[in-house]
């Protein structure tokens, strides 16, 4: 008998994909370099990682989005430094989350034996860091609707402010401090990190008002760079130099807008959403993580993602410091999963981890996630 | 645990310009969308993805797919992938949802095409924006500027005439004039594409594509998992995608194709096509600018260098010839954006499944060719082979 | 942005107006290179792995997908390969008509962009006879310079 066909229908079976290079370039509050440089070093590393050349890569997947790399169709300037050049070649505007996911299945395909995946973010404004925001939050104000949302200001930090400001129900604003203020400790030390100090709820709270109730000090740190992940076959990945870590499970889901209300009442449904696609492709259940890299782009939404996923008490959340601690913006989601293979590279064979992502162009609104489920070989 | 995919619906909208459409972007694009679950017979609730493009610098949105998918009345939270590489985005789209379906991700997805040039009032000085910044983009070229090259370099190596240009304009507007979803639907003489206003040398006006409002859409499934489905499936037996550097200046040589050619040679050999002017029923290709008809079907292995216009005045490319090309009027005359760059593939899927407009359908058509391309100075390539896939069920 | 309903054409518009202000970010290798224009330079990078000559430079060879190593002063005279005339140009573009052309300076691998004089812009007239394809050009430098393509005025018919 056939399977029930739509969205009810069973997930189907698909093939491993492994991880074999992750690399990046230096995480800084703005790169002087094009961006094609950016992507070229990033790619680079990764591939040397591997013991791979550009020759053995079957297909480039690109994430970076036109209106903040200051060009139509930027994609043709980083193209060839994505390792595109005469091959199989595309650009998600998205997070780069969505590029691994892209990447990954052309791998699980049959289709493709190693692949490229990356992400870059240096926003083409320079100035000082308020100046900067102030162009991602006007870019972000022309990706919502335009005859109704954008003349009201409609922005990603405004969609975030609401969605903070709506779960006061349960929580204070000191919680969301507090939360904030233990993650920017925890990525205090570590050399990935933006914030290279240690916080108090004071602090927090004692930060630049962004948007009530937020503070600068609950938003990401932003930083930018470029971040690749080099994918291969099973049997390809047997021949590949460095680190490797299989990846078992590839979630995908988008939010609805504005008008049903969702990303006000329940903010950690379309996460769920990717993580069931996931952990049913993997064949997980949410107890057997233990590591999970979870972007929560502001503290009140931390909670919300970590239901969703259904981790709890067991598992190691952000020892990273999650994006309190740093957020290259549309490299993130590759970010993530660097972050957990190299978790993963010093645990027991088997040990099962998470990478969620987001992209934050229209914030809580129209969310899109990514949920990678990678698992120590 | 690898899956086929194939094109289960096809949904193409009436074209018209920007200035007489009535109908709003998002409209255009539930009119496409509708009209693909009514061709394939698949209800909305079996769609499990959307991929679209967006062209942020065309169209007066950033990432306007973020609240146009969620009212095409296929549920408000479906997953989204948005797509941009410039003029090959429309192909590239079908190419990731075959891709999500052949993984196993997914089953059935919806590929969006909208109409990116809706909006931009003058398009030339948006194509601007995407020839090299700093280096090239000050010397002042839009888009025909940049296919201007490849017709005067062409023209220079293998004696290609104005009259030759001609030809192949009024071929386009002949074979246009019978597809009920082109834009430019009258036929036009040598004379009249000649009189044109001069474009760019050696271009005039009749002999670059229209700016066009219209919306693509189609549905990519399994094969295998058609049983509530009403089409005969196309096959996608064979996909690939190309690129050349970025800068102009770094393609080498502006008179032959040589990044088609080397993307041909590729997807060929995975289909298995031995005699291309042989193995193919019918051909779309996008050729916006008259001199690429002839460029493309010479790097695709249709004819010798320089002898593409022979193939063309030889009335094999047209409706009953051995090849015929562009039965739909081609970019030429009906160009859209995203929606223009799909309708290739969607054109080419519906030869094989045998639903074609009547009045442009290849009898018996069995084997088909689509291809795009685009970017600054046509940098990136794609192209699909359809197959007619019997139903088993 | 300002937003106005036009009520002339017979679908309704509103205008949507951009304000979007860049910095774009020139990276090590085209700074150098626009440096180079301000001296009467054109610089370009080269590939050891293989032998390509890159101008304008760049930081990588697409082919060999390794770093470009070692600049090179090219001479500033080279071949016109091809050329266009804009009869019809875009809003913030140059006045047409104006010639495009893709010159391949001595010693380059790649070609250059840019703007060349010496043709009959008289309508009608065979846009190619006085300036053949293959014809040797050189560069004229503009009077002020400061770092940018246009530090070349244009290139033009050697002799
Ligand atoms: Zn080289």
């Amino acid at each position: 008998m056939k399977p029930p066909i739509g969205r009810g229908a069973a997930q189907r079976a698909v093939a491993p994909v492994h991880v074999v290079g992750a690399a990046s370039t230096r995480f800084l509050p703005e790169h002087d370099a094009m961006l094609d440089e950016l992507v070229f070093e990033a790619v680079y590393k990764a591939l040397r990682e591997c013991g791979l050349r550009k020759q053995d890569l079957g297909l480039s997947v690109l994430a970076s989005m036109d209106v903040l790399d200051g060009r139509s169709i930027s994609s043709g300037l980083t193209n060839s430094a994505a390792g595109g050049y005469l091959g199989d070649s595309f650009r998600v505007e998205g997070d780069a989350g969505l590029a691994i996911v892209c990447a990954a299945q052309a791998i699980a395909s049959g289709d493709v034996e190693v692949a490229v995946a990356v992400g870059v973010y240096n926003p083409e404004r320079s100035g000082g860091a308020a100046t900067r925001r102030a162009f991602v939050e006007q870019v972000s104000n022309l990706g919502f609707e335009p005859h109704f949302d954008r003349p009201i200001a409609m922005t990603a930090n405004a969609s975030y402010a609401l969605q903070a400001g709506y779960g006061l129900v349960d929580r204070t604003v000191a919680d969301y401090a507090t939360l904030a203020a233990d993650e920017i400790s925890r990525g205090g030390g570590l050399e990935r990190s933006l914030r290279r100090f240690a916080a108090t709820q004071d602090d927090v709270l004692a930060s630049v008002p962004i948007a009530w109730p937020l503070h600068e000090l609950m938003l990401p740190a932003y930083s930018t760079g470029a971040v690749a992940i080099v994918l291969a076959s099973p049997a390809r990945a047997g021949r590949c130099l460095g680190r490797d870590a299989r990846l078992t499970g590839l979630g995908h889901a988008t939010g609805g807008y504005t008008w049903p209300g969702e990303w006000l009442t329940d903010p950690g449904a379309t996460s769920r959403r990717a993580a069931r696609m996931a952990l049913a492709q993997a064949a997980v259940s949410p107890d057997q993580i233990e590591l999970a890299e979870i972007s929560a782009p502001t503290p009140a939404l931390h909670r919300p993602y970590v239901d969703a996923l259904g981790v709890g008490g067991e598992t190691t959340i952000n020892a990273s410091g999650g994006l309190r601690s740093n957020f290259p913006g549309l490299a993130n989601g590759a970010l993530r999963l660097l972050e957990v293979v190299d978790l993963l590279s010093v645990r027991p064979r088997g040990t099962t981890a998470v990478s969620h992502s987001v992209d934050t162009e229209t914030g809580i609104v129209s969310e899109d996630v990514t949920l990678l489920v990678a698992e120590a070989i | 645990m690898a899956y086929r995919a194939a094109v289960a619906g096809v949904g193409l909208t009436e074209a018209t310009s920007p200035r007489k459409q009535t109908r709003s972007t998002i409209e255009l694009c539930q009119q496409a969308v509708q009209a693909t679950l009514a061709h394939s017979g698949a209800s909305p609730d079996s769609i499990d993805a959307i991929v679209t493009g967006n062209i942020d610098g065309f169209e007066g949105t950033v990432l306007g797919a973020k609240h146009v998918t969620r009212l095409l009345g296929i549920g408000a939270d479906l997953p989204v992938t948005i797509v941009n590489t410039g003029g090959t985005t429309g192909g590239n789209l079908m190419q990731v949802a075959a891709r999500m379906v052949r993984s196993g991700t997914h089953r059935r997805v919806l590929v969006l095409g909208g109409p990116t040039f809706f909006g931009s009032t003058d398009l030339q000085s948006a194509i601007n924006t995407n020839s090299p910044m700093i280096i090239e983009q000050p010397l002042g070229m839009g888009g025909y500027h940049m296919g201007a090259f490849a017709a005067s370099a062409y023209q220079e190596r293998y004696g290609l005439t104005a009259d030759d240009l001609a030809a192949v304009a009024v071929a386009d507007h002949a074979k246009a004039s019978r597809n009920p979803f082109a834009h430019l639907r009258y036929e036009m003489t040598p004379e009249e594409v000649l009189a044109g206003r001069p474009l760019s040398s050696p271009l005039t006006q009749p002999m670059v594509c229209p700016i066009s409002t219209s919306a693509v859409a189609m549905l990519v499934a399994d094969p295998e998992d058609v049983a509530d489905l009403a089409t005969t499936p196309a096959l996608i037996k064979a996909m690939g995608m190309s690129a050349d550097p970025y800068l102009g200046g770094g393609k080498g040589d502006f008179s032959r194709m040589q990044n088609l050619a080397n993307l041909a040679r590729r997807v060929y050999a995975l289909a298995d096509i031995r005699d291309p002017l042989g193995e193919f029923d019918a051909v779309e290709i996008f050729a916006p600018y008259a001199h690429m008809q002839p460029m493309q079907l010479e790097a695709l292995g249709f004819a010798p260098p320089g002898g593409g216009i022979d193939l063309i005045r030889s009335g094999a490319t047209d409706a009953g010839g051995t090849l015929p090309t562009n039965m739909s009027g081609g970019p030429k005359c009906t160009n859209a954006g995203v929606a223009g760059e799909l309708a290739p593939y969607a054109y080419a899927a519906l030869q094989v499944m045998g639903d074609a407009p009547a009045s442009i359908q290849i009898p018996g058509a069995r084997r088909s060719l689509g291809h795009g391309t685009g970017g600054s100075f046509f940098q990136f390539e794609n192209l699909a082979i359809f197959e007619s896939l019997a139903r088993s069920n | 942005m300002t937003t106005t309903a036009n009520t002339e054409t017979a679908a309704p518009t509103q205008a949507v107006h951009w304000d979007l202000h860049y910095d774009i970010h020139l990276g090590e290798t085209w700074s150098q290179f626009m440096e180079g224009l301000r001296q009467k330079k054109i610089l370009a990078t080269g590939c050891s792995s293989c032998v390509r000559v890159f101008v304008p430079p760049q930081a990588y060879c697409e082919s060999c997908f390794e770093p470009t190593d070692g600049w090179r002063e090219l001479p500033h005279e080279g071949t016109l390969e091809v050329f266009t005339v804009a009869w019809h140009g875009f809003t913030g573009g140059p006045q047409a008509p104006y010639a495009i052309g893709a010159i391949r300076l001595d010693g380059a691998s790649t070609l250059l962009m840019h703007w060349v004089v010496g043709v009959d812009f008289t309508p009608g007239a065979d846009v190619r006879e006085q300036l053949p394809f293959g014809t040797r050009v050189r560069a004229v430098w503009a009077e002020e310079r400061t770092g940018q393509i246009l530090d070349i005025a244009h290139f033009e018919p050697v002799g």
